[in-house]
């Protein structure tokens, strides 16, 4: 192997970062505390804007006329969450919601916000997905009409949809909370083991 | 894991992702964009510590990657290619550089596809076996080997086949 060796110290000589000096150690406790504080950090500045958005989109969302499932997000912006099928769907024991991918920028969840806007919230496990609909089952309902099983249609992925790995995965469980049919997203509905979800909904609900 | 634990566990295991993720982005993108994908990779490491290996540096890395790639997809991007075309083809010195090795090296890599030639600065410059490589890219273990393993050969090839040229003068394409 001592060809491979050779190419290797050859390639090792050509790299870009062996002048690179080593972060100091102020530098490396900065980028840790960041980090680790930045989950609200990050979330807390574009406030405005993003609120701006995700209240058009929902006013949108319940101004417009009927609702097929897949429509979803406001013309201009990404921000809006979601749109649900109020019709018929949402008789009896399952309710049907969607999710949409949108990206935003958002503060920092607060309970009191969330027990302002959810008007339905559940924690429930990820039973199916098919074709980007995903069922869960109903463990716990904190607001709003009891359900045995809701219906999620999925529509993309991304961290500030949902805590955790940003999209419903089999078997997981999750708290997700709604309004108007569309769920909420920026830290408001994830994994039920994300960081901080649950202590959130045991304060607003 | 509780919080105290979970912020024990990041702070010791940070500076050594620190280091190498540095390292890993200083190798591959301009300065200014290292430190936001930098910041955002420690942040998705510190969100999903409990998903972290133990063999944490590729996982890392291949955070790194996506972010990187996120990053590189941003508004700025055109701009900061053109910062980076300047920085890693800078005008052809032809003082006295470190040998003229290096420059036949440097025009193999480019005559690589880019993902033969990813894998081998992963080997080369991350230090990574077939195993971590794989965690890198998302590929299994056995398929990193192969690429790995035809990446070494086509780079051998390359440089013999232009070893002529380069013995006249000037081997660039």
């Amino acid at each position: 192997m001592t060809d491979d060796d050779d190419l290797r110290a050859r390639l090792r000589r050509t790299d870009p970062a062996a002048s690179l000096e080593p972060a100091s150690p102020a530098q490396v406790a900065r980028l840790v505390e960041e980090a680790m504080s930045r989950n609200t950090r990050r979330w807390a500045l574009p406030v405005a804007a993003a609120l701006v958005l995700i209240a058009g989109g929902a006013a949108w969302a319940v101004t417009r006329p009927s609702t097929p499932i897949n429509p979803v997000a406001a013309p201009t912006t990404t921000a809006s969450a979601a749109v649900v099928s109020p019709g018929p769907a949402a008789s009896a024991a399952v309710v049907s919601l969607t999710a949409s991918g949108a990206q935003a920028k958002c503060r920092a969840p607060e309970p009191q916000r969330l027990a302002e806007s959810a008007d339905f919230a559940f924690e429930g496990t990820v039973e199916t997905i098919e074709n980007g609909q995903v069922t869960l089952s109903v463990t716990r309902v904190f607001r709003g009409r009891p359900a045995d099983r809701v219906t999620v249609a999925q529509e993309g992925e991304t961290s500030e949809t949902m805590l955790g790995s940003g999209k419903f995965e089999k078997g997981t469980d999750y708290l997700v909370s709604a309004a108007d049919g569309s769920i909420l997203i920026c830290g408001y509905s994830g994994e039920a083991d994300a960081i901080g979800l649950r202590e959130l909904y045991e304060k607003a609900f | 894991m509780n919080v105290d634990s979970r912020r024990a566990r990041f702070e010791t295991l940070a500076p050594a992702v620190i280091d190498a993720v540095r390292r890993y982005l200083a190798r591959r993108t301009d300065p200014a964009t290292a430190d936001d994908v930098l910041s955002e990779t420690l942040l998705i490491c510190w969100r999903r510590l409990d998903e972290m290996p133990a063999e944490h540096l590729p996982w890392a890395y291949g955070v790194a990657r996506l972010c990187l790639a996120n990053a590189e997809r941003g508004q700025r991007r055109q701009f900061r290619l053109l910062a980076r075309i300047s920085r890693l083809d800078p005008p052809p010195q032809i003082v006295d550089g470190p040998g003229p090795a290096d420059d036949d090296l440097a025009a193999a890599l480019r005559r690589l596809r880019p993902e033969e030639a990813e894998i081998l600065r992963l080997w080369a410059w991350e230090d990574l076996a077939p195993a971590g490589i794989a965690v890198v890219l998302g590929i299994t273990a056995n398929a990193a080997s192969i690429r790995l393993h035809r990446a070494k050969e086509k780079l051998r090839k390359t440089m013999t086949a232009s070893g002529h040229e380069e013995s006249t003068e000037g081997s660039r394409p």
